[in-house]
């Protein structure tokens, strides 16, 4: 029984989904995601594959590695169900349920075959989550995302038959940088996990997506590719550089964009650059601190997520300039969003400052000072636009004057799971660290190190209200901020339309030439065959010279050959 | 800040006076827990603290300058 994939049994579930009664339904998702858990039991090893045109395709391979991202994509999917209790229409849960096995069933392939499979059904399901808004403008955010998706997974293909004629294997492990196969597989993970450039379409698609569906995608498919990363990538220098990269750009446009949801896109995109410069160094710390940093931070990232969704649930917007005095009316969701702004930030107690601490650790065993401040800038940047911003617009700020019903019970139900789950791994970190790869003997909780902690953090509030009190800090303004995706909605079609006019116009030219000459030629053999030559004919006087001339042709090549 | 509400101002100086206590109590604590930190430029006295207001300010500064070259009206896609 544990030899079934995790993660295959919520898929097959999953389409019995929109037959079930409403209440009925949940239970059911619930005990599927119990059941696909129970096959992270088996242990490490290989335990189930089959032979596909003399390919071995390994569908169920676990390790140390696969164990963690295991438990937390359940925890994540069972999270999501609770917290879509309400919602009746079945297309988010069919889908939802569906993408986390997807996600889920990725981690454990051992080949990239495999591996590709899952990871383009994880595109194929999820994007069902933004075209459930029902929107015009999600419908088309929901067809960039699908290219985009479906494109790393060509990448990925591409790369992994490139790969296997080069090396001569499928199995997915520890790659080397250097042949094409392997930059088009790295490229593939790259677009998944949001490098700088190619994250357009998590900022773009994400907050399109239905309530639901937005805390749902921000579970699974960037952890995804820290994972791949984590299996394919790690020690691969680049990744620390890009890493960095990630966490310090995305914290420039959060401050500045005004739709809340978009602004914990961008922070989700900062966060995952804390991953990636862990991989890229790539020792057992190093690799420690970013699977702790993805187990933290898909519990805090969807609990901050599902405290804008259930403030926008009940008045319907994300902006910030149209939220703003809600403490009073939804002070419960104010309460699991602050505790979710408080482990993003990484005060101490909380997820993110057991989870960040080993990733610091690292960077700064390897001696990587710039990169070092580079991540502890973007820390402070992080507790800005997530710890403060969020929390700041939605709940105290100016007030907006509205004053809606506190969130649904179902909704506060998983928000309360996920803040004390926050709270437990910030108080535990010997027990949370026992989830992890590698063995780690840390202690995060040491006086110097929690008053280092605590200076960063509230400094940077200091610098926020300093900046408030004295008019400095931007204004919230109803704005488009121009992103990487700018690149494929404009740039490209604004180069591309005229190169692709001037293709059609020679397209037609070539045509009517065609077209023309066929005419031609049929008008020609039609009139031959309307006026047949009947009866001898003598031959006129320049049949005669044409005559002589091909002879004298073939006399000519007769003497000379 | 013209609609702040008096309880959200309330609120507001109640949260601005607590930072600066905890900030202050914080600069203090270095003076009895020797502080060290995970690189040699992070053991300067107040280092955290000082890097920490100094990023904001400078994330702060930054974004507004991206304003310009990034904000477009809201419909600007559509």
């Amino acid at each position: 029984m544990t030899d079934i994939t995790p993660g295959i049994l919520m898929i097959i579930a999953a389409v019995f989904v929109p037959y079930l009664p409403h209440h009925l339904r949940q239970i059911f998702m619930l005990g599927a995601i119990a059941l696909s858990a129970f096959s992270l039991s088996a242990g490490a090893g290989i335990h189930w594959s089959v032979s596909v045109l003399g390919q071995e395709l390994i569908l169920h391979h676990a390790d140390n590695l696969t164990l963690p991202f295991g438990i937390i994509f359940h925890i994540a999917a069972g999270l999501n169900v609770i917290y879509g209790w309400h919602e009746k229409k079945s297309m988010e849960h069919t889908a939802g349920l569906a993408y986390a096995g997807a996600a889920i069933a990725a981690v454990h392939a051992g080949d990239l075959i495999t591996l590709f499979i899952w990871w383009e059904t994880t595109a194929i399901t999820s994007v069902f989550l933004i075209l459930a808004s029902g929107t015009e403008r999600a419908n088309k955010a929901a067809m960039r995302y699908l290219l985009v998706q479906v494109a790393s997974g060509v990448m990925l293909l591409a790369g992994a038959s490139l790969y296997w004629r080069e090396v001569g294997t499928l199995a997915f492990g520890a790659m080397e940088l250097g042949s094409l196969g392997t930059w088009l597989i790295f490229l593939a993970f790259g677009i998944k996990a949001a490098f700088p450039l190619l994250n357009g379409w998590l900022q773009d698609a994400y907050p399109e997506a239905t309530i639901l569906g937005t805390v749902i995608l921000s579970a699974f498919t960037t952890k995804l590719a820290i994972y791949a990363f984590a299996r394919g990538f790690a020690g691969t220098e680049y990744l620390i550089w890009i890493g960095a990269a990630m966490t310090a750009f995305p914290v420039f446009f959060a401050v500045i964009e005004n739709d809340l949801r978009r602004v914990l896109a961008y922070s989700l995109n900062n966060q995952l650059g804390f991953m990636i410069v862990a991989i890229g160094i790539g020792t057992e710390l190093a690799i420690n601190g970013a699977v702790a940093h993805a187990f933290a931070h898909i519990i805090y990232k969807a609990l901050l997520f599902m405290s804008i969704g259930s403030v926008m649930y009940r008045v319907g917007t994300a902006k910030a300039t149209e939220l703003g005095g809600l403490y009073k009316s939804m002070p419960l969701t104010m309460i699991f969003c602050i505790i979710g702004a408080m482990s993003i930030s990484a005060f101490p107690l909380f997820s993110g400052f057991t989870a960040k601490a080993v990733i610091m650790k690292a960077v700064g065993y390897e001696g990587l000072v710039f990169v070092y401040l580079v991540l502890l800038a973007a820390s402070a940047g992080v507790l800005h636009h997530s710890g403060i911003k969020i929390p700041y617009f939605t709940f105290f700020g100016h007030d907006s004057g509205l004053r809606p019903k506190e969130a649904p019970f179902n909704m506060l139900a998983a928000m309360a799971i996920a803040s004390v789950l926050c709270i437990a791994i910030g108080v535990m970190p010997t027990q949370f660290y026992q989830i992890l790869p590698y063995s780690l003997y840390y202690q995060p909780y040491d006086a110097s190190h929690i008053i280092g902690q605590f200076q960063l953090v509230i400094f940077a509030m200091l610098a926020f209200t300093f900046l408030m009190r004295f008019g400095f800090y931007p204004p919230e303004i109803v704005s488009t901020v121009l992103n990487s995706d700018w690149l494929y909605r404009r740039l490209i079609p604004r180069i591309g339309s005229p190169v692709l006019a001037a293709a059609n116009k020679l397209s037609i030219m070539g045509n009517n030439i065609i077209v023309s000459s066929a005419k031609k030629i049929m008008s020609g053999t039609l009139y031959v065959y309307k006026h047949p030559i009947t009866g001898p004919v003598a031959p006129g006087p320049a049949a005669i010279a044409l005559l002589a001339l091909l002879m004298s042709v073939l006399l000519l090549v007769n003497l000379l050959s | 800040m013209s609609n702040l509400n008096p309880n959200l101002k309330k609120m507001g100086n109640f949260a601005s006076i607590a930072l600066v206590i905890i900030g202050t109590t914080l600069a203090i604590a270095e003076l009895f827990v020797h502080r060290h930190g995970e690189i040699a430029l992070e053991d300067l006295p107040l280092f955290p603290a000082i890097y920490g207001f100094a990023a904001s300010v400078f994330i702060v500064v930054v974004g507004i300058g991206l304003r310009h070259f990034l904000m477009r009206r809201e419909d600007y896609y559509d």
